[in-house]
C-alpha cells in the first residue's frame, strides 16, 4: 500500500464509527403509516471503527431511509447519530454537508456516477467538497482508481463496463478516507458473479483504508460475507408503541 | 476539478441548448450595440453637416427649415437673398483672414441629386469636417463657368466621370410640372470629391455665375416671348444675381473653434427680419432631440430582445433542472452545500450571459463594419461608427446581469432539490 493510500490515522482512543441513540423518523404526510407510528425507530446501534455490518430486511422496511438519516440527508424526529464522534444532525447546512463529504462515503445501487464527467472527475468531485488539501486531489484520486483497477481514468462512465462503473463508485466513496462507508444495496444491479466481485472489493478496500462499513441489502447471499449481521426488523419498530418494543442491539448477533 | 469544471461540464452536456441560448443573448447584445454605434454615427453625420461653419444665413421662415434646406438639402430654399444684401452682410461680419461668408444657391438638380451653386471659397476655406479640407479623388475645383464638381455619392449615383458633359434640371425634381432642362448649357465634370460622411457627398457643385446665367436665360426668353436668345455673364442684371444661403465662419484665434463674439453676431443678424440666422450645430442638436423618440423605440426593441434571451436562458435551465436533480442530489451527498449548488446554477446562467455578450460584441463589431462597407458600396455613404467602452460595458453588463437574474428560478429549484428522493434507483 502506498503512502497515498495509507490507513486513516489512529490517534488514541477513537469513538465508534457510528453511534445511534433513540433514532425516530416518520415521513410527513405518509398515507400508509398510522399517525402514531414511526417509519424508523431505532433505540441503539453502534458500529466500531473498521467494523463491517450488514443490515438486512425486506423491501420498504426503511433500510435506505436509515442510511439517509445516518448521512444527515434527512433529519430525525428524535434521537442522535454520531459519526466518528460527531453529532451530524447537530451540524447545520454547509458544515453538515462538508462533514458528510469528508467523513462518510456512500455507494448506491445504481452507482449514481455523474454523467458528462470522466471516471477521474467523478472521484475528484468527492475530494472537491472535502477537507483534503487541493494539492493532493489528483494524486489521491488517481491512486485510488488505480488501486481499484481503473486504468482508463478519462473514460466517461458510459464507456466503462458495469463492473468498472461500480469500482469508480467505490473509489469515489472511499477517496476522502471516510470513517464510515454506507452501501445501499450495492449489488442489486449486478449479476451474481459481478456482485461477488463488487462485495469483495468494497469490503477489502474498506478494510485497507480503515473505514467502517454499513451495508444494507435484502440479498440473503450477502449474509455469509459479514461477521456481524443485523435484521432491520428486529432493530426497527414499526409499531405505535415502539419506545418499548425495540431491543437494544448494539453488539448484537454476529 | 473545481466549480468551473462542474459548470462547463453542465453547459457541454446540453451543448445545443447552450449554443442556442448564448446565440440569442449574442444577437440581442449585437443588435443593441449596432444600434448604439449607428445612432452615434448618425449623430456625427448630422453634426458634420455644417462642416466648420458657425452660422447659416438664409431667407427661410425658420432656423430649422434653414438648416434642413441649406445644409441637409431637404428642399431648395424658396426665398432668395439679393446679391447686394449678401455683399453688405459680408462687409459687416468680422471674418478676419480665416473666416468666410460663402454664398450658396440651390434650386437645380441632376438626376435627383441636388446642385449647389457657390464660389471657390467653398473648396478653399470651408472644411467639410473640422480640421479636414476637401479632398479630390479626381480633377479639381471649378475655376470657370459651366464646370461641375461631384460629391462622392453623387458621382456614384450618376456614374459620371471627369470630362463628361451634363445638362442640369432647373428645379430639384420635387415637381416635374415646373422642372425643365437647360439643353443649351452643358456642364463639364472637372472634379470628383472624396467622401466626407456629410450631406454634401450627394450634391453637385458649380459656380454661382453659371446658375445665374441659366436663370437669366429663362427671364430673357420670357421677355422675348419665347424667342431663342443667347445669354452670357454680360446679360446678368442685379435681379438675376441672388443667393439662397450664406455659410458663415467668423474669425477665430489659434485653435479656438468658437469665437467670443459669436453670440453678439448671432443677435445682430437676428435683428434683421429680412434674413434668418441659424446655428447649424444647435439645429443638429434640436433635430437629434426630435428624432430621439425613434431612437428610444429602437433601443426598446433591442431591450425586449435582451429580456427575451434572458427568459430563454431561464427556460433552458429550468428544463434542464428536471434532468439534473439526480446529479444535484449526488453532489449534495458528496458534500456540496445548498448555497454552493445555488451559486453553481446562478453562475452557469451568468456564464451563458458572458458567452452571449462576448459573442455579441464580436458580432456587433463585424456587423457594423459590414454595414459601413455596404453603405459605402451601395449608397456612397460614409459613416464612422465607434463603440465607446462605456456602451460596451453597460450593454454587456446588462446582458450578464439579466442572464444571472434569469438563473434565479432554476437556482432556487436546485437549492430546494430533495436529496434522498432523488437518490432512489430509477424504475
Amino acid at each position: 500500500m502506498t503512502d497515498t493510500l495509507k490507513l486513516r490515522e489512529e490517534s488514541g482512543a477513537k469513538p465508534p464509527a457510528l453511534s445511534v441513540r433513540g433514532l425516530r423518523f416518520r415521513y410527513v404526510g405518509a398515507v400508509d403509516t398510522p399517525p402514531d407510528a414511526w417509519t424508523i425507530d431505532l433505540p441503539t446501534l453502534d458500529v466500531a471503527q473498521r467494523e463491517q455490518v450488514l443490515l438486512t430486511g425486506g423491501s420498504g422496511i426503511g433500510k435506505s431511509t436509515l442510511l439517509h438519516l445516518i448521512a444527515g440527508l434527512v433529519d430525525p424526529a428524535e434521537g442522535t447519530v454520531l459519526v466518528d464522534g460527531t453529532n451530524i444532525h447537530a451540524l447545520s447546512g454547509a458544515p453538515r454537508d462538508r462533514f458528510r463529504g469528508s467523513a462518510i462515503g456512500m455507494i448506491f445501487q445504481t452507482f449514481n456516477l455523474l454523467s458528462g464527467f470522466s471516471a477521474l472527475e467523478n472521484v475528484l468531485a468527492a475530494l472537491m467538497f472535502s477537507s483534503v488539501p487541493r494539492g493532493k486531489h489528483h494524486e489521491l484520486a488517481e491512486a485510488t482508481l488505480s488501486r481499484l483497477g481503473i486504468t482508463r481514468l478519462h473514460a466517461a462512465p458510459e464507456e466503462l463496463s458495469v463492473g468498472q462503473q461500480q469500482r469508480v463508485a467505490v473509489a469515489r466513496a472511499v477517496v476522502c478516507r471516510p470513517a464510515l462507508v454506507l452501501a445501499d444495496e450495492p449489488t442489486a444491479s449486478l449479476d451474481p458473479e459481478n456482485a461477488e466481485h463488487a462485495m469483495d472489493l468494497i469490503q477489502s478496500v474498506c478494510r485497507e483504508l480503515g473505514a467502517a462499513l454499513v451495508c444494507v441489502s435484502h440479498d440473503p447471499a450477502m449474509s455469509a460475507r459479514f461477521e456481524r449481521r443485523e435484521k432491520l426488523g428486529s432493530l426497527v419498530s414499526t409499531a405505535a408503541t415502539s419506545a418499548t418494543s425495540a431491543a437494544t442491539v448494539a453488539g448484537g448477533s454476529r | 476539478m473545481n466549480d468551473w469544471t462542474i459548470i462547463l461540464r453542465s453547459l457541454r452536456a446540453r451543448l445545443f441548448s447552450t449554443v442556442t441560448t448564448a446565440a440569442l443573448v449574442a444577437i440581442a447584445v449585437a443588435l443593441m450595440l449596432v444600434l448604439l454605434m449607428m445612432r452615434d454615427a448618425a449623430q456625427q453625420a448630422f453634426r458634420r453637416g455644417g462642416g466648420d461653419m458657425h452660422l447659416l444665413v438664409s431667407a427661410d421662415q425658420s432656423s430649422m427649415v434653414s438648416f434642413l434646406n441649406g445644409v441637409l438639402y431637404a428642399n431648395p430654399p424658396r426665398a432668395p437673398i439679393p446679391w447686394a444684401r449678401y455683399q453688405q452682410l459680408r462687409q459687416s461680419l468680422p471674418l478676419g483672414d480665416n473666416g468666410y461668408a460663402i454664398p450658396t444657391q440651390m434650386g437645380d438638380s441632376f438626376l435627383g441629386q441636388p446642385v449647389l451653386a457657390t464660389d471657390t471659397e467653398f473648396f478653399s476655406k470651408l472644411r467639410p469636417n473640422p480640421g479636414e479640407a476637401w479632398v479630390f479623388t479626381h480633377g479639381k475645383a471649378f475655376d470657370g463657368d459651366f464646370q461641375v464638381v461631384l460629391g462622392a455619392q453623387a458621382a456614384r449615383a450618376t456614374g459620371l466621370k471627369l470630362g463628361h458633359k451634363i445638362v442640369l434640371t432647373h428645379g430639384a425634381g420635387e415637381s416635374a410640372e415646373h422642372d425643365h432642362d437647360h439643353d443649351e448649357f452643358k456642364y463639364e465634370v472637372v472634379g470628383i470629391l472624396a467622401p466626407t460622411g456629410g450631406p454634401h457627398d450627394r450634391a453637385l457643385f458649380t459656380s454661382l455665375q453659371s446658375t445665374w446665367i441659366i436663370h437669366a436665360q429663362d427671364r430673357r426668353e420670357r421677355e422675348a416671348e419665347g424667342k431663342h436668345v443667347e445669354t452670357s455673364a454680360a446679360d446678368l442684371t442685379d435681379a438675376d444675381r441672388k443667393v439662397t444661403g450664406v455659410y458663415v465662419r467668423l474669425a477665430t484665434r489659434g485653435d479656438s473653434d468658437a469665437p467670443a463674439n459669436l453670440p453678439q453676431v448671432f443677435d445682430m443678424l437676428r435683428k434683421d427680419s429680412s434674413i434668418m440666422v441659424a446655428s447649424p450645430s444647435d439645429e443638429a442638436r434640436r433635430l437629434l432631440v426630435m428624432v430621439g423618440n425613434i431612437d428610444i423605440v429602437f433601443r426598446a426593441m433591442a431591450g425586449v430582445v435582451l429580456v427575451s434571451s434572458a427568459i430563454s436562458i431561464m427556460i433552458a435551465l429550468y428544463n434542464s433542472m428536471e434532468q439534473r436533480r439526480r446529479q444535484i442530489a449526488v453532489l449534495r451527498v458528496l458534500g456540496c452545500s445548498r448555497p454552493r449548488i445555488f451559486g453553481l446554477v446562478l453562475t452557469e446562467s451568468a456564464v451563458l450571459g458572458v458567452l452571449g455578450a462576448a459573442a455579441g460584441l464580436v458580432i456587433s463589431l463585424i456587423g457594423v463594419q459590414s454595414v459601413v462597407l455596404l453603405m459605402k458600396a451601395k449608397f456612397g455613404l460614409v459613416v464612422h461608427p465607434t463603440l465607446t467602452p462605456d456602451a460596451a460595458i453597460i450593454v454587456a453588463g446588462a446582458a450578464v446581469a439579466l442572464a444571472a437574474l434569469a438563473g434565479l428560478v432554476p437556482a432556487v429549484m436546485a437549492y430546494a432539490t430533495p436529496v434522498a428522493k432523488n437518490l432512489k434507483p430509477l424504475a
